[in-house]
């Protein structure tokens, strides 16, 4: 009885805390249906109308239908890349105990603390001069930009798999497959990889919100408005000394909700016990 | 379950690849062939980029760009952006050759560091046309740059709530300020420009000869603590401080919805923020005076920004840009934009705008009269001095004991170290 | 286990050849243009100055003080936000009803981006803790944080913690779901309660997690930029303005390309020292399995 109550105090209370934590949602979503005057007198008020009007524009502003389809191309196509050359290239370099491994892997760690605000330049001078002397579109181009999402994504995927490889996938199970006949190809694709999902989905999750909420990379390499991405079009509503705060918060939800239908598709597939199964198989 | 998915991520990463760089293989063949993107003719004539930073025309510009093409066949592309990234997205364009066709500058050290980058506009003939007062930019004797507008700011004030002959010399106005009681009298907000940027602009243009005094500051020559257009800032900065909220509490957006909704009698500001005020039900009168540093009455009036061709696209489109940004200044579709639609101060001799708001119409009026001061933070002082120095030691005014002299002190030491980088 | 060369060629090239392209590259020119004077556009001159930037950068006292601010702002943060993470992590993992329903609001924070977040805790940890202090009448405690220069760093904390714990708890609740169910029953039958469990059992074999959530923390926050460009603009008067702006508006605002990367350069191997030695220390609890 008393354990009872005390786990319905618990949910409660966890409940409660996520109330609070969800506050600044709030206030967004509140705060997409007021106009200026409605915000200026209260920021924390229901609006006095739920209207569409404000999502009606921002998406119109936004062009959403072609920024939705920009973003999300190259979202899926930088993701999947990311998690499949990473975990190739983690597992590798887990097993190949070679001086070379252990660098590769320091100096891919190393370089996610390169901020990239002092690459910027430089990459897209690079990307420039890639264009001219080969003729493949790297600016302004959807590819280009998979391209460099791709090289940004790398440190975090290889260190992600690395670790979990490392502690949760046996060198028994890959010995075992080497015998019955497998190459090394056939080792990873069927034996490590499958249990790697959670680590692959982890991956994705924390890719796909990189990726579709960033800003400051697309804004400099998307020059044609057909090209731009959500966020790219969404700082329209962000004005030098003020905000169009009912459209710019329209567009953070439209922004997010994708994101957020992901998500909750996504975790479903982080499958207790992969592991366990493997080791007692 | 785990067969199909390996197949399907391999299919999928190797199909990504080809698709990604096929799909953009269209643009491949224009971009081998020129060095900005927008140098593509479609099939009437042409197209160019616009990329500015007036966010709070972009809609505007949008239409404009729509007529245009109606009228000429010339397709005109606008590129979005939040304000604050403007300068450092152009740059980064320019330096990767990705550069708009048509953009804007603000300032003498942008246009420095562009210069390389920009076209000459002299054979335009609207050039010709501008008034002189607002003459065109020029870097090194040739003239890059169209003005937009004029600009003026200074005190932006409620008739029913106060007039201007109340805070006339900066001794009324430091008894104004924290008068009123429930009403705030006087209201800076905390972005930099608007805490101290603006502001700090009327000493040094009541002075007999602003840019000779710039460069007796820089030089040390000459302490801002000893001038008393200065001693008369730091009082008023004083006043505000003693008396009323900080303003490094409030944003731009509520000094604005204060004053619209009564709750301040002035604030200090320009003719741009009227279109927010817009937003509010206004139901008094406005208008617009100097800031009495020195007794002055006037206020500060100058060019925004610039329109400038960029000067690293092909001959073709170059041209391009010239014609539209001539179109925009003689045409009747342009002039109606400019004036009606963005609300600019006409620049171009013989226009006359019948929309302008109240302070624009002040403005426009005390430029006629010739009873202004010109805009000497943006033509002398070191490029980006505002956020960089000032900001942060007005930020420590209003929220330490610092005093007047010391604030002094260390804005001249702001100018003597900005200007000697 | 053997490895022939070429699979190891056909499994790493791909991946590090493009990671080559895009980051070392750029970093290497980086690297070059450290050594000259120059505004970053191609057209204007670039000054070879040798050494001097770096010489520079050991004299640069708002650099050196941005430095330090980042550095304790990372450790307390990076503090704040794994326990808090853990903690999360337990909590939706267990077996309490709500977790679910949890897990996604408490990760929410992680998915919403950029500008606008900033705005919004800046109205709450300005005027909104202002209301607070005229509500409860604590004034002392709260006040337009924004304008004090401890309470904005304090600020910047929070709303760091707030955006990253979920995202940080979703590494930790993969590490749980790893430990496989033998070896907690074990425990369990052994007599081990809670915290027996927790810090005996749990934690040695989460090592992997703690590994990556430190090091993902440490390099965020170290990086941070985002939220202190509009939470607090680096104010007031500086007071928090945290290493990634202070070379950014050097590079943009002051147009010193090459001095900015000159300190781009040193910033970068003073955290890489770092987080090396704390991969370092970790990665030799982990246990392989």
């Amino acid at each position: 009885m008393m354990k009872k109550a005390g786990r319905l105090l618990a949910n409660l209370l966890l409940v409660a805390f996520s109330c609070v934590w969800l506050a600044p949602i709030y206030i967004i979503f509140v705060n997409s249906f007021k106009n200026r005057a409605e915000l200026y007198a209260n920021i924390l008020s229901l609006p006095s109308a739920f209207t569409g009007e404000y999502y009606a524009q921002a998406m119109q502003k936004m062009n959403f239908a072609a920024a939705f389809k920009n973003s999300f191309l190259v979202t899926v196509f930088s993701v999947v890349i990311i998690v499949v050359l990473s975990a190739m290239t983690a597992w590798m370099l887990v097993r190949s105990h070679t001086a070379l491994s252990r660098f590769l892997y320091r100096f891919l760690i190393v370089t996610m603390l390169i901020p990239f605000q002092t690459v910027m330049m430089p990459l897209m001078q690079e990307m420039n001069g890639i264009t001219k002397a080969t003729g493949i579109q790297m600016k302004d181009s959807l590819g280009g930009l998979v391209f460099m999402y791709i090289g940004f994504g790398a440190g975090m995927g290889v260190f992600l798999f690395h670790g979990f490889i490392k502690s949760a996938v046996p060198v028994s199970l890959e010995e075992a497959a080497t015998i019955d006949g497998c190459n090394t190809w056939q080792v990873f694709w069927k034996v490590v990889f499958p249990l790697l999902k959670p680590t692959a989905i982890t991956v994705a999750i924390l890719d796909v919100i990189w990726i579709w909420n960033d800003y400051l990379l697309p804004s400099l390499t998307l020059t044609s408005n057909a090209h731009k991405t959500i966020p790219v079009m969404a700082s329209l509503f962000f004005g030098t000394y003020t905000i169009q705060w009912n459209m710019a918060m329209a567009a953070l939800m439209l922004t997010v909700i994708p994101v957020v239908v992901f998500y909750f598709a996504a975790q479903k597939y982080i499958i207790k016990g992969v592991a366990a199964g493997a080791v007692k198989g | 379950m785990k067969k199909q998915f390996r197949i399907f991520a391999l299919t999928l990463a190797v199909v990504v690849l080809a698709a990604s760089f096929a799909g953009c293989g269209s643009s491949a063949s224009s971009a081998a062939s020129a060095s900005t993107p927008a140098a593509s003719s479609s099939a009437q004539g042409g197209k160019i980029t616009i990329f500015q930073q007036k966010s709070e025309i972009y809609d505007q510009l949008v239409a404009l760009a729509a007529d245009y093409e109606k009228e000429t066949g010339v397709q005109v592309e606008v590129w979005p952006i939040a304000g604050d990234d403007y300068y450092q997205n152009l740059k980064t364009y320019m330096s990767s050759e990705s550069g708009p066709t048509v953009f804007s500058l603000n300032s003498k050290s942008e246009i420095n560091e562009m210069s390389g980058y920009l076209a000459d506009l002299s054979g335009l003939p609207v050039m010709s046309k501008i008034q002189d007062t607002l003459k065109g930019a020029t870097n090194e004797g040739t003239v890059i740059g169209v003005p937009y507008t004029a600009e003026g700011f200074g005190i932006v004030y409620n008739e029913s709530l106060v007039k201007p002959a109340d805070i006339d010399t900066t001794d009324k106005l430091v008894s104004f300020i924290g008068k009123s009681g429930d009403v705030t009298s006087f209201q800076l907000s905390q972005e930099d420009y608007f805490l101290i940027g603006h502001i700090l602009n009327f000493p040094f243009a009541v002075q007999k000869d602003p840019v000779a005094f710039c460069q007796q500051v820089y030089k040390g020559e000459v302490k801002l603590a000893d001038v008393s257009a200065f001693q008369d800032l730091a009082k008023i900065f004083d006043a505000i401080r003693q008396k009323e909220q900080s303003p490094v509490e409030v944003s731009y957006d509520d000094n604005c919805g204060n004053f619209a909704t009564g709750k301040t009698a002035s604030i200090h500001q320009g003719n741009w923020c009227y279109s927010l005020f817009k937003d509010y039900n206004v139901t008094f009168d406005m208008g617009i005076t100097g800031v009495p540093v020195d007794g002055n009455t006037a206020v500060a009036v100058g060019v925004p920004s610039y329109w400038c061709v960029n000067g690293d696209a092909s001959a073709e489109e170059q041209q391009l840009g010239k014609d539209f940004i001539n179109w925009l200044y003689t045409s009747e579709t342009g002039t109606h934009y400019l004036m009606d639609e963005f609300g600019f101060l006409p620049v171009v001799n013989g226009m006359k705008s019948t929309t302008l708001d109240p302070i624009s119409q002040s403005i426009a009026d005390s430029i006629a009269s010739g009873n202004i001061l010109p805009w000497t933070f943006n033509e002398e002082w070191p490029a980006n001095i505002i956020s960089n120095y000032l900001a942060p030691v007005a930020q420590e005014f209003f929220t330490t004991n610092m005093t007047q002299q010391e604030f002094l002190d260390k804005l001249n030491e702001a100018f003597v170290t900005a200007a000697n980088e | 286990m053997k490895i022939k060369k070429k699979w190891f060629a056909l499994f790493t090239v791909p991946l590090i050849s493009v990671f080559f392209a895009v980051v070392i590259l750029p970093f290497i020119s980086g690297v070059l243009y450290s050594f000259v004077k120059w505004d970053g556009l191609p057209k204007n001159p670039k000054q070879f100055v040798g050494f001097e930037n770096y010489l520079k950068v050991f004299t640069d006292s708002r650099f050196l003080a941005s430095l330090l601010r980042t550095s304790l702002f990372t450790i307390i943060s990076m503090l704040i936000i794994n326990v808090l993470a853990l903690a999360f992590a337990l909590f939706v993992t267990s077996r309490l009803r709500a977790r679910n329903l949890s897990r996604a609001m408490l990760f929410m924070p992680y998915l919403i981006g950029g500008l606008l977040l900033g705005y919004i805790w800046q109205f709450i940890l300005g005027d909104g803790m202002k209301a607070i202090g005229v509500l409860t009448g604590r004034e002392d405690l709260f006040f337009y944080w924004l304008s004090d220069s401890r309470f904005a760093f304090i600020g910047m904390i929070v709303v760091t913690t707030w955006q990253m714990a979920g995202y940080i708890m979703i590494i930790y609740i993969a590490g749980l779901q790893t430990i496989s169910d033998d070896v907690l029953e074990a425990a369990r039958i052994d007599g081990a309660g809670f915290w027996n469990m927790l810090f005996r059992v749990k934690l040695p074999l989460l090592m992997p997690s703690i590994t990556i959530s430190l090091f993902l923390t440490l390099s965020n926050c170290f990086k941070i930029y985002d939220v202190n460009l509009s939470l607090t603009g680096g104010g007031p008067a500086n007071a928090t303005e945290m290493v990634t702006m202070n070379i950014f508006a050097e590079i943009f605002s002051k147009s010193n390309y090459g001095y900015g990367q000159a300190k781009a350069i040193v910033f970068f191997v003073i955290v890489a020292v770092i987080t090396m030695l704390q991969v370092k220390l970790t990665s030799n609890k982990e246990v392989e399995a």
